[in-house]
């Protein structure tokens, strides 16, 4: 499960991985849960897994909640897509409005657990819903998402191979990708002295004292201690070690006279403004800030570093169609259409910032056309960073109150 | 003196400076230093920020010529056709109204009622009526969150729970504004028409309305004002960005606030609260010029009194 | 001498107030009492081991502790994380207040005693950031303060400053000079109010017996403003204390934190919503102290008036 999607914190109430994950399983109690909801109407006990990258899971299809025919004639419809803020072109709209000759309505939610409550609710239909790979069992096993008829998806095809079959849902059952990004480390090469490149510890660019007052990191629980236990080289960073959980907090701690540390999910903007000379960075805000550069400096003074073997924070989302979609035919020729390789790109570069998972989007297109600067290429999501990162998933209850008990007290200032 | 003498001899500059410096009622030049500086420090940045609500290029930092592009004009990004920023415009505009329409005939009643009410209950009231004046916001805002996800669950949170917070509290500003006036008008006018037959009710309608009319208008602009200017009550019981005010959406995007645009938005803000502000007091200086009626509402306003006067 | 609250004349007065009242209070009672009573329940209440949403227990007789214990254990541990905000949201609010004062006091008492022609102006003037949004305020400051802002450029000019400071890298002065910039609009009205209604003929009467204006200054008007002074500052301080959003803006560092980002936190984070209700509830009784003193010294003064 990721931490938090790097919209999730932008635009709404800041609802963190725990809040997210209160709307979902806990690791100990899901069969309690399936039994509490009842047999019938929602699936088994048993369906309800931990999906994990070492743990990849294949959803069960039923019968009462079946994908839709093939070689059917879209409908009229309007469309209508439920989605996170500023996470969508609307030249894509316009696009697939024209060409379908139909109306294309979106709606914003700014946290995961307000648009799953919203559709769960039954009140309003949508056609398109991107969710995070954290939610997703709840959802197949509650009976939200309709599976997806690939019939309709030849574009699925460009997408990367990890992707089309990724561990969280086994041949793209229920859901096709979206977008995907990194955790990585920014700076700006025009202001600091040593780039974490140069360090033999990258991740120790945080304790720069040149860098004081001007150093970030990201005000995500998850985030923030994902970079502090791979500094130490704990790879596993989902850990629930109250050992780990301690560790981490005294190094966050450790910034604060080292650095005075700050914290911040505007990373797209602190940086280009001057603000931050080293922050905490999800890849597409490393793109984004090229654009809120001021006038004179120039797309080399932002630098962006990501592990060269992949071995990083990593993150994605999917689309999907909920069951209840008025428009299924034309939401699958929707969800085609952004796979499209020319929209998706489109997608990315006009607008969003952040990276479809298409094959033919590789990084040296990509600098070459202009859209990443050369400096930013390491902020470009490749193919195989999605089999080597690693992705924050879902913890227990109780590992979730260390986690927060921790950050909470480090935000204290202690 | 009865008899002309010679003019005195003009006094040494000494003796003079002392003389302007005793003076009790000369115009102390500290003081009024002291004020001009206050109302720059507190008048001057929000200057700026107008004036750059009206730049051509997107600095909010460097005067770059003056255009209405973050008004109107640009397509994308100004406040008319940017959707999220029209829209917290007109949630901001929707949650004030509505504020104002009930906060305002529930707060006059409540003022007229408390002051006159007589017993244990009444004290009671009164303290819990002041209450919401010194209860800090996030207090009430996680309150009202709490009240309405695990108790009042048919009120939604979104527009109805925002409006409904926006309401409590600020019922208490306008019991102050309206208590003030009432405690200088007296009780004489009602008595005089409960003398002519008029019932306790009739009085208070008749005499008592009428003269209460500017701190009405006072406490109107005050709860329009307020409401507009809600941010933590706002933020908590939004239910997404549909209904995200102007507040909350400067305080999203206003760290890093890529354009002019949110500083048109919030000079929109101030233009129209102020807009609305000279109309109701215009309004009723209209009423009072036919009525012949005493009373400043600007003095109402002023007078957020804490303590009754004496 | 206002002697409103004598009562008028008629039988079934009381009543007819009561009755006047009753929507008003009844509206407190569902919408202030209550959900401060649902925020004690939450606090006392348990979490669904699953979802670890909160169950607010409604039947005091059946309230739990837990997260209380959590609280208290950490607003009574020295060094403990509550214990450092707390301290630190104290001392933050009782510098800014004292600033607030010593800026709103000379101010009103300018305006009321001075004001003269200016003084439908002035007032205006003094009434215009409750017109302007206090986040566009606050962004205006951040903007200012700016390494590349006119804070800088003028002192730099003016040659306090050598290079430009970093206002924003998370101190504490910028923070407490935030919160006075915020609130102390809000304490130079009422004080404008009381000392505007002060009786001149007191004033004169003081400087026929000789006294100098500072002495009159001194031994009048100071001693009369002590009950305004004291409602004004609780007017200001205890919503002062629950302020998180002026260090997210100036500072997001850490160190600056105060108690209401960690009632942000936990109330909005998720797993621990009953631990922060349990905050809540604990700043209440802290600031409760000081809202009674204000609630009782208000009943008091009307009495006075002649109730």
């Amino acid at each position: 499960m990721t931490a938090l999607h790097p919209r999730e914190s932008r635009y709404g109430r800041r609802e963190f991985l725990g809040r997210s994950a209160a709307g979902l399983f806990a690791l100990s109690s899901m069969g309690t849960l399936l039994a509490a909801c009842g047999g019938g109407e929602n699936g088994e006990a048993s369906d309800l897994v931990l999906a994990r990258p070492d743990n990849p899971v294949t959803w069960k299809l039923y019968d009462d909640n079946p994908a839709i025919a093939s070689g059917l004639d879209p409908e009229g419809g309007p469309l209508r897509i439920y989605n996170w803020n500023g996470y969508l072109w609307p030249g894509i709209k316009k696009g697939f409005a024209k060409e379908y000759g139909v109306e294309v309505e979106e709606t914003y939610f700014s946290t995961m657990d307000q648009a799953i409550t919203k559709i769960t609710e039954g009140t309003v239909d949508y056609d398109v819903f991107i969710p995070t790979p954290d939610r997703l069992g709840r959802l197949v096993v509650g009976k939200i998402l309709q599976p997806i008829n690939h019939d309709y998806l030849p574009n699925l095809g460009n997408a990367w191979a990890s992707v089309q079959d990724p561990w969280y849902d086994k041949s793209s059952l229920y859901t096709v990708p979206y977008l995907t990004w990194t955790t990585g480390i920014g700076y700006r090469t025009d202001k600091i002295s040593t780039t974490p490149e140069q360090l033999g510890n990258p991740y120790e660019i945080y304790w720069d004292e040149a860098n004081k007052g001007k150093t970030y990191l990201l005000d995500d629980s998850r985030d923030a201690a994902g970079h502090m236990l791979l500094k130490n080289g704990i790879t596993d960073i989902n850990t629930e070690d109250p050992a780990h959980i301690e560790h981490v907090k005294e190094e966050l701690k450790s910034l604060i006279p080292a650095v005075n540390v700050k914290l911040s999910t505007d990373d797209y903007t602190n940086l280009p403004e001057g603000r931050a000379w080293v922050h905490q960075t999800w890849s597409g805000s490393a793109i984004s800030a090229q654009w809120y550069l001021p006038e004179g400096t120039g797309p080399e003074a932002l630098g962006f570093w990501f592990p060269e073997d992949g071995k990083g924070t990593i993150g994605n989302d999917m689309m999907a169609i909920p069951k209840s979609a008025k428009n299924p035919v034309l939401a699958h020729h929707f969800l085609n259409y952004l796979l499209d390789v020319k929209h998706g790109y489109d997608n990315f570069a006009e607008f969003v910032g952040y990276q479809p998972p298409l094959t033919a989007l590789d990084p040296d297109k990509l600098v070459s056309d202009g859209v990443v600067a050369p400096n930013l290429k390491t902020s470009i999501v490749r193919e195989s960073d999605f089999d080597t990162g690693y992705f924050l998933t879902e913890l227990s209850p109780d590992g979730q109150i260390a986690w927060q008990n921790a950050w909470a007290e480090f935000k204290a200032g202690v | 003196m009865t008899t002309l003498e010679a003019p005195l001899a003009p006094p040494r500059t000494r003796s003079r400076f002392r003389e302007w410096w005793a003076n009790p009622w000369g115009r102390p030049r500290f003081l009024l230093l002291f004020t001009v500086l206050y109302l720059a420090w507190s008048i001057v940045p929000i200057l700026i920020a107008i004036r750059f609500s009206f730049n051509e290029g997107r600095s909010r930092s460097t005067a770059q010529g003056w255009s209405l592009r973050w008004y109107y004009e640009d397509p994308d990004l100004s406040v008319w056709h940017d959707p999220d920023l029209r829209a917290a415009l007109f949630q901001s505009l929707r949650l004030a109204a509505i504020a104002v329409l009930v906060t305002v005939p529930l707060g006059v009643a409540l003022a007229i009622g408390l002051t006159r009410w007589r017993g244990r209950a009444a004290g009671a009231s009164r303290a819990v009526s002041l209450a919401t004046l010194v209860t800090p916001e996030i207090v009430m805002g996680t309150a009202f969150l709490l009240v309405f996800t695990h108790l009042l669950r048919f009120i939604e949170l979104g527009t109805a729970a925002q409006a409904i917070g926006h309401i409590t509290f600020s019922l208490v500003f306008v019991l102050i504004i309206v208590r003030g006036r009432l405690l200088a008008i007296g009780p004489e006018y009602e008595e005089a028409a409960r003398d002519l037959g008029a019932s306790a009710l009739q009085a208070v309608r008749l005499a008592l309305l009428p003269m209460l009319v500017p701190a009405i208008v006072a406490s109107a602009i005050v709860v329009f004002a307020i409401s507009m200017d809600d941010f933590v009550i706002t933020q908590f019981l939004s239910s997404g960005t549909s209904t995200d005010t102007v507040p909350v959406r400067i305080y999203s995007t206003g760290r890093t606030a890529p354009t002019p645009a949110l500083n048109a938005l919030a000079t929109l803000t101030l233009a129209i609260t102020i807009v609305i502000a000279l109309v109701l007091f215009l309004v009723w200086r209209a009423v009072r010029a036919t009525r012949g009626q005493t009373g400043s509402a600007v003095e109402d306003f002023a007078a957020l009194e804490t303590e009754p006067g004496r | 001498m206002s002697d409103t609250e004598r009562p008028v004349a008629g039988t079934r007065g009381n009543a007819v107030w009561a009755g006047l009242a009753l929507p008003g209070v009844a509206w407190l009672c569902i919408f202030f009492l209550l959900p401060l009573y649902a925020v004690l329940c939450v606090a006392f209440g348990t979490v669904d081991p699953l979802f670890q949403r909160p169950e607010p227990e409604w039947n005091p007789l059946l309230w739990s502790t837990s997260s209380f214990e959590f609280v208290v254990d950490g607003l009574f541990t020295s060094g403990a994380a509550f214990q450092t905000v707390f301290v630190r949201t104290l001392v933050y609010v009782v510098i800014a207040t004292a600033l607030s004062l010593v800026i709103a006091y000379p101010v009103a008492y300018y305006v009321a005693r001075y004001g003269g022609r200016w003084k439908g102006l002035l007032l205006v003037g003094l009434i215009a950031p409750f017109f302007i949004s206090y986040l566009m305020r606050m962004l205006a400051w951040i903007n200012l303060l700016q390494d590349d802002g006119w804070v800088n450029d003028v002192l730099m000019w003016v040659g306090i400053l050598d290079a430009p400071r970093n206002w924003l890298d998370g101190r504490a002065s910028s923070v407490i000079l935030g919160l006075v910039y915020g609130y102390v609009p809000f304490m130079i009205l009422p004080l404008y109010a009381f000392l505007d209604r002060i009786d001149r003929n007191l004033l004169e009467a003081a400087r026929d017996l000789g006294a100098s204006p500072f002495q009159t200054f001194r031994l009048v008007t100071l001693p009369l403003s002590k009950p305004a002074i004291l409602a004004s500052i609780v007017i200001i301080a205890l919503p002062m204390f629950g302020d998180y959003y002026t260090t997210d803006l100036l500072s997001q560092s850490p160190t600056t934190s105060m108690i209401g980002n960690q009632i942000y936190l936990y109330v909005l984070g998720g797993q621990q919503i009953p631990v922060g209700a349990a905050l809540v509830v604990c700043l209440m009784l802290f600031l409760a102290v000081f809202m009674a003193y204000y609630l009782i010294a208000t009943a008091r003064a009307q009495r006075r008036v002649g109730a």
